[in-house]
């Protein structure tokens, strides 16, 4: 019979080239730069990372979670039986019957995905990936119908030559896609690359439920600063963008996209894809970047990436929210990418866009974005009689007042809070004039020589104070203080505190009832999740339970937690304002007014400034430290005095 | 209008007793009463029209309505005492004062410069004299009253006119006084219409180093502002100075001679430096942050024909708010705020604009800014200087009715053609 | 622009100083003098400056695509201009930019014209654009108040100082910055010995002159004398007509100088 000796060739050709297309993949990503990787416990780890981690972000989609599963688990199981049944011809009853068992889970697993892709939503991409259903349906019952033959489950000369011809084209389609197409850049790559992707992920402390959102430094004495070309990314970023499924999830969720700013986050990862192996973007079957006609971008690993690839402005549209990190069933790194060739655009080339390099020169100059006189940060306080840290040296609590002080809002939302801190008899200090620019907006424009030397500043100041924990109204400098400054502490000394946001503190001081609150009055409230505060570090539970406090039942957004929409404030976007056919806050607002909310509360000074910027009317804009502050109930014996003048002239 | 001093008592009673019949009719505008308070009479504001409607005409540029204006500013001429002569016959020395003179006249910092000299040429011994020099055309007639004893007008050179820019002609005659008279003190003003790069320019020429950005000027001591603003300092006066604006009071009380001097001859000149003339320069063109006058539009503009024809009759530059831009009716270029343009306009106009902080920022360093918006409690009619409460495109409507007539009227008479801006 | 390849353009640079901070950084004008000289000459643009190459601020000038700068190593009591002069006399220039003046010390300005004098160059001051160079001469833009702009024409060679109204500055870039080199000459400055008897000391508030009367006429001067004093928030109009409040824009306008009369 032909299918004896033809399908092991068809088995041996295949699995030939999927080995070398492997090897030659393998070499692309290894054009990267080195970085480290625990290797073998990596490749141990991966089927739990797989199963659990990868499983957790897929399990958002119900649908195509148990698709996955059942597709997946079906082909690998399916080759796993494939090799001894089919190429080495091994005889045995029970491989036959789970090969078949494989085989059938995978023909339903591809029916629901064959389902899907009848009316696919327009995050997903078009071209190969409409073939695909097919052939997984073609090779799943290519081989079970085969299988069934080979065990004489079906009588002799069943089907004929018909049917011969009919599965060997089959499974020379099916193996085509499957293992041909997994080595050579067909869809089902990301099978293969994904894999190692898990196993070599930069950042493994992210699975296991853990959190890892800080940016890596920056060697300020390598050769070139960030990334020009593709190679100049490390190799298991290469090998991360190359596990993309093109599910467009990150699409989706991305605000910049959605405001028809030049940038999606998928094709950017696309286009990563195509600069790494070469050639162009003319095969790209997605949504392009809004504005931006498709099919002119080409690259290859050695080759410039902004104005080749893509352009400036795509980089320059992301407000670094993570929405599609959250997003990424992949657990694909955007947001590293994009900042590393911001880095480029920045130290090498000096090209920020807007006010961006003016920013960056205040900050060198004056330690902070608006380039106010250095000394003049506690001015915002002049009344208040805050205990300096310069004169106390210790304190139980190190208030970082961060920029907000030169802005007259954020004033406000500073002075509530140094209400509350009072009312709840918080042992406090503010570092004054010593406090700098917390370096998030220097970082994130990709100036990370002047976030270096910001965040070295203020860890020598910080060493010399003695406080258990740092309390800030700014999500972002939260953020790089918790997250970003370990890299930077001299060896072995500081850092030895607890940094929180002045959410999670109040709620624990209301928790341990040193707070007492009336109820707020009012319309209806909705909490808008700041990017910094949610995904950046998790903390979806401690606004809501506060505002609970306050009686407030919120009505919450469609979008809100992990999957939050950012109000357009991070990440420089304000500064590089990139124009698009909407603004990001308007849309943000939209959600509110969705829900017909009367306020927002929101737990940042920049989502403040970004919303109330939308024209009115709107819902107003209050941070959760001014509804506390109203809604204290004033003690009768005051303790101190200065507790007193709270309101801002 | 004539300089004839003439006191009227009839009329002076009049104005000081508000009772008078014909009190009214002649203090129409605000008066300053004997205590020098400002006294208004809130009934004498406009006058009945022809149809018998009250009017009010607020142009201080228009037709004067009656005799009222003339008498009245007769009245306030009376009130200047003759001022005395300060008379030197013969120096023992002189100061020499370079004016800027822009347009043809005396700016206020030449002014401040004549003060300045009449200050060294009456201290340190012997009598000095203040020698005002004019190089270019001039169109003032008060050197006596500004405090030059004598007067160096040269208005050609190498037989060319001095008007345009030619440091090295003007330098030249400069040679020429210091060969003739030897100045003292040569005093310059500090400025950008030529005194800062005359005075650098002869001080190297003397070998003399200058005292620049000086405000505080003694015969033996000098205090001059350094680098950015930031220090002072104290050094012996030296013969070369560059003045700040208002190192020092300007002449008020005293008239001076103002004797021409006539140069005998001045030293050759290697002109390379050749005046191709004034770039024209269309106002909308000016980069908003170089612009001295920008009217801006915001949400609250509703015909945006009539904005632009009103930035173009006002010689305004144009500017706008995010929301404007963002809506598409102005370029990005165009707007002013965080993330636009920071401006430094001496007069900004914002038509329905609200007056967000992200905009406010922009305009920080504006002098005089003019609000007109619907809502009187915003924070940008709370900014201006000036809020004018309506609808913008009434407003500008009358804004450029305005502005047509004062085009009109000036089309008609002859002026003499402005030279150069007075700042 | 038609420019002559083979041009010598050299830009002096100094050390300036955040108007508000204070601390070193490069100095605005002598930056878009840089800016002025990359856009006519590209990287073959020569840098100078006098002083010491350990300020870290110069590299902000190398960070705006420069590989080297010229540092003649001098005390900071040195007279930069003869240092230049013996400079300038073994690498002749034809077009020597700087800024207006310095953001340190005496600011004064007259360092070009020093130099100008000494080599019998002419100098053109405070330009915003230098349009061609054609035949040995340089067609200049000279930056007016306002937005004004004049031509001028300049045989080469020429010091030209660069005005505030010049093009901003590129960004400039920490990588280059920090790789570029400084091509360190000993220099033969004599001592400025006339800055060492005076004394500075940080700037006192100049006392604002009050009720000036700038006005020429006597409506005018009385008009000043009852002018609201300013920082007491402005007049609102609300009652009246459009044509009134149209009126009382139209003459603070007229008031400001900003309508030509
Ligand atoms: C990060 C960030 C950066 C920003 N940067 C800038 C910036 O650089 N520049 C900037 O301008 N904005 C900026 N904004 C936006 C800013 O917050 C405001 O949204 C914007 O300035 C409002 O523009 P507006 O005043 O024109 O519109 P509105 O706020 O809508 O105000 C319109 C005004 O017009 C008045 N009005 C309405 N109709 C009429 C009428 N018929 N006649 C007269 N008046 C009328 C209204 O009373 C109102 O006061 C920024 C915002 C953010 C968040
Ligand atoms: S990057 Fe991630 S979320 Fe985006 S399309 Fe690729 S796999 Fe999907
Ligand atoms: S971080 Fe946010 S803005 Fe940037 S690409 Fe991802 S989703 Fe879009």
């Amino acid at each position: 019979m032909m299918l004896d000796w033809l399908l092991p060739a068809l088995l041996a050709a295949a699995l030939g080239l999927l080995f070398a297309g492997a090897l030659r993949r393998i070499r692309l990503w290894r054009r990267g730069r080195p970085e480290p990787v625990a290797f073998l416990a990596g490749l141990a780890a991966m089927p739990r990372r797989y199963l659990v981690d990868l499983h957790h972000v897929v399990e958002r989609d119900r649908y195509m979670s148990n698709t996955h599963v059942a597709t997946a688990g079906g082909f690998v199981l399916s080759m796993l039986l494939i090799v001894p049944v089919h190429l080495f011809g091994l005889e045995s009853r029970w491989l036959n019957l789970a090969l078949l068992l494989a085989t059938l889970l995978m023909f339903c697993g591809a029916v629901f995905v064959f389902l899907r892709r009848r009316h696919p939503p327009a995050r997903l991409s078009r071209g190969p990936w409409m073939r695909l259903p097919k052939n997984l349906l073609v090779f799943s019952a290519s081989f079970f119908v085969l299988t069934l033959l080979t065990s004489g489950l079906l009588p002799e000369g069943f089907g004929g030559w018909v049917l011969s011809i009919l599965l060997a084209a089959g499974v020379a389609l099916g193996l085509a896609e499957m293992l041909f197409g997994m080595g050579w850049g067909g869809p089902m790559k990301h099978a293969f690359a994904g894999a190692l992707h898990l196993a070599f992920h930069r950042r493994p402390e992210r699975f296991g439920g853990g959190r890892s959102t800080g940016l890596k430094p920056v060697d300020l004495e390598a050769p070139t600063l960030g990334v020009a070309k593709p190679e100049d990314f490390t190799w298991n970023q290469l090998l991360g963008f190359d596990a993309c499924v093109q599910c467009g999830r990150c699409e989706a969720v991305c605000p910049a996209y959605a405001a028809g700013q030049p940038l999606n986050p998928k094709k950017l990862i696309q286009d990563m894809v195509v600069g790494l192996s070469g050639g162009s973007d003319a095969r790209y079957a997605g949504s392009p970047y809004p504005g931006v006609e498709p099919g002119n971008a080409s690259g290859a690993p050695h080759q410039p990436i902004v104005d080749g690839l893509l352009s400036a402005e795509t980089l320059w549209s992301c407000t670094t929210c993570r929405a599609c990190v959250e997003e990424c069933p992949m657990m694909i790194e955007h947001v590293d990418a994009i900042v590393d060739m911001r880095r480029f655009l920045t130290l090498e080339k000096g090209e920020t866009p807007n006010k961006g390099a003016e920013v960056l020169d205040n900050l060198i100059a004056t330690d902070n974005p608006g380039g106010f006189a250095p000394d003049s940060r506690m001015n915002w306080a002049a009344d208040l009689n805050l205990p300096l840290m310069a004169e106390v040296g210790r304190a139980e609590v190190l208030f970082w007042v961060s920029d907000g002080c030169f802005d007259m809002r954020s004033q406000r939302i500073l002075r509530a809070f140094v209400k509350i801190l009072k009312a709840a008899q918080v042992d406090f200090a503010v570092l004054g004039n010593e406090e700098c620019d917390s370096g998030d907006l220097a970082r994130r424009l990709g100036d990370d020589a002047t976030f270096q030397s910001l965040a070295r500043n203020n860890i020598a100041v910080l060493n010399r104070y003695r406080f258990e924990r740092i309390v800030t109204t700014d999500p972002h400098a939260f953020h790089v203080l918790k997250n970003e400054y370990g890299d930077f502490y001299p060896e072995g000394k500081g850092g030895d505190y607890e940094v929180l946001h002045h959410s999670t503190f109040i709620n624990g001081l209301v928790r341990d009832g040193r707070l007492q609150l009336k109820a707020h009055k009012g319309g209806t409230v909705t909490y808008h999740d700041p990017c910094y505060l949610g995904r950046y570090n998790g903390e979806y539970e401690a606004p809501r339970a506060l505002l609970n406090a306050l009686n407030i039942e919120l009505s919450e957004m469609e979008r809100s937690g992990y999957r939050s929409r950012c109000c357009g404030g991070g990440g420089g976007a304000p500064i590089t304002d990139v124009p698009g056919e909407r603004r990001i806050a308007d849309m943000r607002v939209e959600d509110a007014r969705a829900v017909q909310a009367d306020l927002i509360a929101v737990a940042c000074q920049q989502c403040t400034a970004m919303l109330e910027g939308v024209v009115e009317p709107r819902p107003q804009i209050k941070d959760l430290a001014e509804l506390v502050a109203d809604a204290l109930v004033e003690e009768v014996h005051e303790p101190r005095k200065a507790a007193m003048s709270q309101e801002q002239p | 209008m004539s300089d004839v001093i003439r006191r009227d008592p009839r009329t002076e009673r009049i104005l000081r007793n508000r009772l008078h019949p014909l009190h009214e009719s002649l203090a129409g505008g605000p008066v300053r009463g004997p205590t020098g308070l400002l006294r208004r009479n809130p009934h004498a504001v406009g006058f009945i029209g022809p149809n018998g409607l009250k009017r009010i005409d607020r142009s201080s540029t228009g037709p004067a309505p009656s005799g009222r204006d003339l008498r009245r500013s007769a009245t306030t001429h009376s009130e200047e005492p003759a001022l005395p002569l300060h008379r030197v016959e013969q120096p023992d020395f002189y100061v020499a004062a370079v004016l800027d003179m822009a347009g043809g006249r005396l700016t206020s910092h030449d002014r401040d410069i004549l003060g300045q000299a009449q200050q060294l040429a009456r201290s340190g011994g012997g009598q000095g004299a203040v020698v005002a020099i004019v190089l270019g055309e001039a169109r003032e007639a008060g050197f006596d009253t500004a405090g030059a004893d004598r007067l160096i007008q040269v208005t050609h050179c190498d037989g060319q006119a001095l008007d345009d820019y030619c440091p090295e002609r003007k330098l030249a005659v400069l040679q020429a006084v210091e060969d003739q008279l030897g100045p003292r003190f040569w005093l310059f003003p500090d400025s950008v219409h030529g005194g800062a790069d005359l005075g650098a320019r002869l001080a190297v020429r003397l070998g003399e180093r200058p005292a620049v950005h000086a405000w505080q000027v003694t015969e033996t001591e000098t205090l001059c502002r350094g680098g950015s603003g930031r220090i002072d300092i104290r050094r012996h006066t030296p013969r070369v100075l560059l003045l700040a604006e208002e190192c020092a009071l300007p002449v008020d009380d005293s008239r001076h001679q103002a004797l021409p001097i006539q140069l005998d001859e001045y030293p050759d000149v290697r002109v390379c430096i050749h005046d191709q003339g004034l770039v024209p320069v269309d106002p909308s063109q000016i980069p908003l942050a170089e612009a001295e006058f920008i009217l801006s539009a915001g949400n609250g503009v509703r015909d945006w024909d009539q904005f632009h024809e009103v930035a173009t009759a006002l010689g305004a530059t144009e500017g706008a708010s995010r929301v404007a831009v963002d809506d598409g009716f102005m370029p990005r270029f165009r707007q002013i705020g965080a993330t636009g343009t920071w401006v430094t306009a001496r007069v900004y106009v914002a038509v329905g604009i609200s007056g967000a902080v992200q905009h406010l920022q922009g305009i920080g360093r504006c002098e005089k800014v003019v609000a007109i918006n619907l809502d009187d409690g915003c924070d940008m009619v709370r900014r201006a200087d000036l809020g004018a409460i309506g609808d913008s495109s009434e407003i500008l409507a009358e804004l450029l009715a305005l502005a047509r007539e004062h085009r009109g009227g000036k089309d008609t008479d002859a002026t003499v053609p402005e030279t150069l801006e007075v700042a | 622009m038609p420019v002559e390849t083979s041009l010598n353009i050299a830009v002096l640079v100094s050390v300036g100083q955040h108007p508000v901070s204070g601390r070193a950084r490069r100095a605005d004008q002598d930056a878009r003098a840089v800016e002025l000289g990359l856009t006519l000459a590209g990287r073959s643009l020569s840098l100078v400056h006098v002083g010491d190459a350990g300020e870290p601020a110069l590299r902000q000038y190398l960070g705006m695509g420069l590989r080297t700068m010229t540092v003649l190593q001098e005390a900071p009591e040195a007279d930069a201009a003869s240092s230049l002069l013996q400079y300038f006399a073994t690498h002749p220039a034809d077009i020597v930019l700087a800024g207006v003046q310095a953001e340190r010390g005496e600011a004064s300005g007259l360092l070009p014209y020093l130099l100008a004098e000494r080599l019998g160059w002419p100098l053109v001051p405070r330009i915003a654009q230098i349009r061609a160079i054609e035949n040995g001469r340089a067609e200049v833009l000279q930056a007016l108040p306002r937005g004004q702009r004049r031509a001028l024409t300049v045989p080469l060679p020429f010091i030209a100082t660069v005005d505030s109204a010049a093009p901003g500055a590129r960004q400039t870039a920490f990588g280059p910055g920090q790789r570029g080199l400084f091509d360190i000459q000993r220099g033969l400055a004599q001592a400025d010995v006339a800055r060492a008897e005076w004394v500075e000391a940080q700037a006192r508030p100049r006392p604002k002159r009050l009720n000036v009367v700038k006005a020429k006429s006597a409506a005018e001067r009385f008009k000043a004398a009852t002018a609201k004093p300013q920082g007491q928030g402005g007049q609102v109009m609300k009652q009246e007509s459009s044509r009134e409040k149209a009126q009382a824009i139209f003459d603070l306008l007229v008031a400001e100088g900003v309508i030509r009369q």
